[in-house]
């Protein structure tokens, strides 16, 4: 069984936000290093796809870091992974202030089908707070410009900002709804304070006051009843969408399709069906150097059901079956009855489903399941 | 046997108030004497243990032997018997000066006579030791060594004119202090003709040599082969092995009279030797043993549990080597509803019961709980039946109680004139009674208290050394038991009596406590799923309560580009941090919560 799922990473930003721990390095207004790692990039997306390796691939996902930032690099790139394949969802993320009209359009005309948007919040203090170098206006424009090219759009948006408010968080919300050209899809994410961040830092030091978990969870119960209210459907913990917008990518890596990943930092996996599966880490930016970790059928079961507490759909039967299968029957019922006793689940149709808060309470909840292992 | 004379022979511990520079005396002895050469040399080489030198403290007593040539041309053999200084260690004091002639008395030069001075000085006199007062830390500008005179000279009653004056950290004096050793320490006296008297001053177990016995040797000798009597214990072994410690242990043919060595026993038993019994030869015994010496007595219980129920014969196992070379560790099995299967241990004080507890965790690798440290009661029953009550789950019902008594002490602090007031105020919180004042010289003051020991062991001594910045010291010995009006508070998790947090407490200070311990517990104990209301209780009136909230959020939204195993590693760390956690019911409670009761900021 070959990938049906390929991502791609771009570890550059023009600057650094505050709260990131993820890999990207700021390149400031110096394209170069950028330049140079996208051809390289690209060497491996042909060196894949000369391998046939990219021949069964359904869904694709350029991720950052910040795409949007190569400009026609990331056009390159596109036109690149699409000799190989003809994908249904090729998703690229974008930041407001390198997604242009011209380059939306670019990438239209080289197949990407879907831009997701780091929008955060429409609330200037709250983005100068974390280190973003885009304004409301901006994020806006972005959006708008993403539509009218005829693409699918998704935005992030973060609670828990140093000084945001519940009031400030509805607006943010009210105001990304009400624009003209309203995205088809949003992320809501709650802020992570990370080890050896700056936010992190400064909060320790007392120089930000972050709210707490009491705030972040209100914001997610306003999020989730605001935007069921205009159509969006949550399906999972963090994603909403209007009908037809899901993003299959994303439900591709919670479901144990296998993915490719290249690019430095870029995460892959490949299901071994009996056998377990492999998950790897590009270490480099050549693609010769890979982080590998085996997993073993038991554990591979027990991250398919962590993973599928995060959807609405939650544990279908087949799923559950397996899993009886895999470990104990009487090892999962434990698992399931405590999830249920505890209110993070409930049954749905022969399926087990999450309850609000039991996503409010993912780690708990996850963690029931994972313990399988 | 001896291969030197014994007038050649110099055994000497050195006593000092904690943190006076013992050690770094030690080390500069070793160093000046060749025994380690300087290379080699890691800071506090007697303190052995991590938590010694992690902590800057000794709490095992050590014996080394060097070799000093002397001004007068010859070479002297040197046993240097390390103490510790703490006040909960008192004991090992005691046992190391049972082994000597001699003790050099460390004064710190900047400090002056302290209450661990005063006490280790008398206890010294007591051994009828010849003294050799040494003033440490003369490099450091706040030094003023003629007044330490004084004070030695005035509060303990030793001349001083003799007194060498030296640095630990510089090395200068350290010469002289060698010479003072050779001149003012009397040669052991003893008959290598006479059967074997040998006193086991301390010994451990060693996975493949079995129990090794560090001796002193008064009459005869001990050589490899010998056939050996412990005179107490009366079992019979062969000696596998005879060394000194040099101070990495180096065999010898023989310890003879006057000298300090270890003996390989191979006894497979920890408990088969005992600390304080004396050793004689199998074929011919020696008429009367040696007195022992004075036991220690435990004087603080705490509620020793394994986190994880398995662990319970492990502990067991645990506490049976520790025995070996700690004999004050005394315990009895305790059953918690709360906790399971336990032990009911007795320290000597609060440090001693953290130093056991932490070498338990590291040494055997355990995950322990431990509670609220509670002190001997005597409880008088109303049918006339007196019970010793060392947990407060084994209190009678209270009407069945007639009365109850509780162990007091006589305390002495020495502080500086300007705190006497603090530590006045100090004393009285903690339910004790000022007894007698004495204006040791104008910058000492000797403080005397009547207090229970219950207050004693909570925060006491962390209070009086905050409330003094530092300088007061302290020293207690029991005195007798007087009745208290003492109640049992209890503390309740989401309604359920948790026995593991019950506490004995005077009365009028339970409603202070009870909060504060609510308090503190509402701190300690994370949010959970749910609510989980905190109470405090006596009998079945509640006096205290608090309000743990039920958590709203937990999780982890963001799934950066399918990294799951970022995720599955949140979920392992999460996991980690429950394995440190005991299940009260549902309630998950972390270990420092059943301490609570030291961190209740009165």
């Amino acid at each position: 069984m070959g990938y049906r799922a390929l991502y791609l990473h771009i570890p550059f930003c023009r600057s650094k936000c505050l709260y990131c721990d993820f890999d990207s390095s700021a390149c400031g207004s110096s394209h170069e290093a950028l330049d140079r790692y996208v051809e390289r990039l690209i060497d491996q997306v042909h060196a894949c796809g000369a391998d046939s390796e990219l021949s069964e691939i359904e869904t694709v996902y350029i991720g950052g870091g910040t795409p949007s930032l190569a400009g026609d690099g990331l056009v390159e790139l596109v036109r690149a992974v699409r000799t190989y394949c003809d994908p249904s969802e090729f998703t690229c993320e974008a930041n407001p202030e390198s997604f242009t009209d011209l380059l939306s359009r670019k990438l239209r005309q080289a197949g990407v089908s879907r831009v997701s948007i780091g929008v955060q919040s429409l609330v200037p203090d709250e983005l100068a707070a974390i280190g973003r170098i885009h304004g409301p206006g901006q994020a806006l424009a972005a959006i708008a410009a993403a539509k009218r090219a005829g693409m699918s759009v998704s935005c992030d948006l973060m609670c828990g900002l140093p000084g945001q408010t519940v009031e400030s968080w509805r607006s943010t919300l009210e105001h990304v709804l009400a624009a003209p050209e309203a995205p088809d899809h949003i992320s809501v994410y709650p802020l992570q304070l990370e080890e050896g961040t700056p936010l992190e830092a400064l909060e320790r030091s007392g120089g930000v006051m972050v709210p707490d978990e009491d705030f972040q969870a209100a914001c997610m119960e306003i999020a989730s009843d605001i935007l069921s209210s205009s159509g969006y459907r949550r399906y999972e913990v963090a994603s909403y969408a209007l009908p037809g917008h899901r993003c299959r990518h994303n439900i591709a890596y919670w479901t144990g399709v296998s993915y490719l990943g290249l690019g430095r930092s870029a995460a892959g996996m490949l299901d071994l069906g009996a056998e377990g599966r492999i998950r790897t880490r590009q270490l480099d930016d050549e693609g010769l150097r890979f982080e590998r970790e085996e997993l073993t059928c038991r554990e591979a079961l027990a991250e398919d059901l962590m993973l599928a507490c995060r959807m609405v759909d939650g544990i279908p039967p087949a799923l559950l079956g397996r899993a009886a299968r895999t470990v104990s029957a009487p090892a999962l019922r434990d698992a399931v009855d405590r999830a249920v006793a505890s209110g993070l689940a409930r049954w749905e149709g022969g399926s087990l489903v999450p309850t609000r808060r039991g996503w409010l309470e993912g780690n708990e909840l996850f963690g029931l399941f994972w313990d399988l292992a | 046997m001896n291969t030197i004379d014994t007038s050649h022979i110099r055994n000497f511990s050195i006593v000092a108030h904690i943190d006076h520079g013992k050690s770094t005396i030690s080390d500069r002895i070793l160093e000046l004497t060749r025994t380690v050469e300087e290379r080699d040399m890691a800071s506090q080489l007697l303190d052995t243990m991590d938590i010694e030198r992690e902590r800057g403290i000794t709490i095992k007593s050590n014996a080394v032997r060097v070799m000093y040539d002397a001004d007068d041309g010859e070479t002297y053999q040197f046993n240097l018997i390390d103490t510790p200084g703490h006040v909960d260690f008192t004991y090992e004091v005691s046992r190391s000066l049972a082994a000597c002639e001699g003790a050099v008395l460390v004064v710190d030069a900047t400090q002056g006579v302290e209450a661990q001075t005063v006490s280790n000085a008398s206890l010294a006199m007591n051994a009828d030791l010849d003294i050799v007062p040494a003033i440490n830390k003369i490099d450091l500008p706040s030094a003023h060594p003629e007044e330490v005179k004084e004070e030695i000279e005035d509060e303990l009653a030793i001349p001083a004119d003799d007194a060498v004056c030296v640095s630990g950290k510089t090395g200068e004096g350290i010469h002289d202090l060698l010479e003072a050793i050779v001149f003012l320490v009397s040669p052991p006296r003893g008959d290598a003709d006479e059967p074997l008297k040998a006193l086991i001053l301390d010994s451990y177990f060693d996975e493949y040599r079995g129990v090794v016995a560090t001796v002193r040797v008064f009459d005869g000798c001990i050589k490899k082969g010998q056939s050996l009597r412990m005179m107490q214990g009366g079992e019979d072994f062969l000696v596998d092995g005879v060394g000194v410690k040099r101070p990495a242990e180096t065999p010898v043919d023989a310890i003879g009279v006057g000298e300090v060595g270890f003996v390989v026993t191979g006894l497979k038993d920890p408990e088969a030797v005992h600390v304080g019994d004396t050793l004689t030869d199998a074929a011919r015994p020696c008429a009367e043993p040696l007195p022992g010496y004075r036991e220690a007595k435990p004087m603080v219980y705490t509620g020793l549990f394994p986190i994880d129920n398995k662990d319970y014969e492990n502990l067991r196992d645990a506490l049976e080597k520790l025995h070996v070379n700690d004999p004050s560790l005394v315990w009895s099995p305790e059953t918690s509803v709360a906790l399971g299967f336990g032990f009911r241990v007795g320290f000597l004080g609060l440090l001693h019961m953290e130093v056991v507890k932490e070498r338990l965790e590291r040494e055997f690798g355990l995950a322990l709980i431990a509670t609220s440290p509670s002190v001997d009661y005597h409880v008088y029953k109303t049918d006339g039946e007196m019970v010793c009550v060392r947990s407060p789950q084994d209190l009678p019902e209270a009407t069945r109680i007639d009365r109850i008594e509780e162990p007091y002490l006589k305390a002495k602090v020495i502080v500086p004139p300007e705190y006497t007031g603090a530590v006045m105020q100090l004393a009285i919180d903690h339910r004790g009674v000022t007894t007698d004042m004495i204006h040791l010289s104008q910058k000492s003051v000797e403080m005397r208290f009547d207090m229970p020991l219950a207050e004693l062991i909570l925060d006491f001594f962390d209070q009086l050394k905050s409330r003094t910045k530092g300088y007061a010291s302290l020293d207690y010995e029991f005195s007798e038991y007087r009745v208290s009006e003492l109640v049992k508070l209890d503390i309740l998790l989401s309604g359920d009596d948790v026995d593991a947090l019950s506490f004995i407490v005077h009365k009028d200070k339970a409603y202070g406590l009870a909060r504060g311990l609510c308090d503190k517990l509402k701190e300690i104990i994370p949010r959970q799923l749910f609510e989980v209301p905190i109470q405090g209780a006596i009998g079945n009136k509640i006096i205290a309560r608090s309000t743990v909230k039920a958590r709203r959020k937990d999780v982890l939204a963001k799934c950066y580009g399918g990294d799951i195993s970022r995720k599955r590693k949140l979920l392992e760390k999460q996991k980690e941090g429950k394995k440190r956690m005991k299940a009260i019911g549902s309630v998950e409670v972390p270990q420092e919560a059943f301490l609570a009761i030291l961190k209740v900021d009165e």
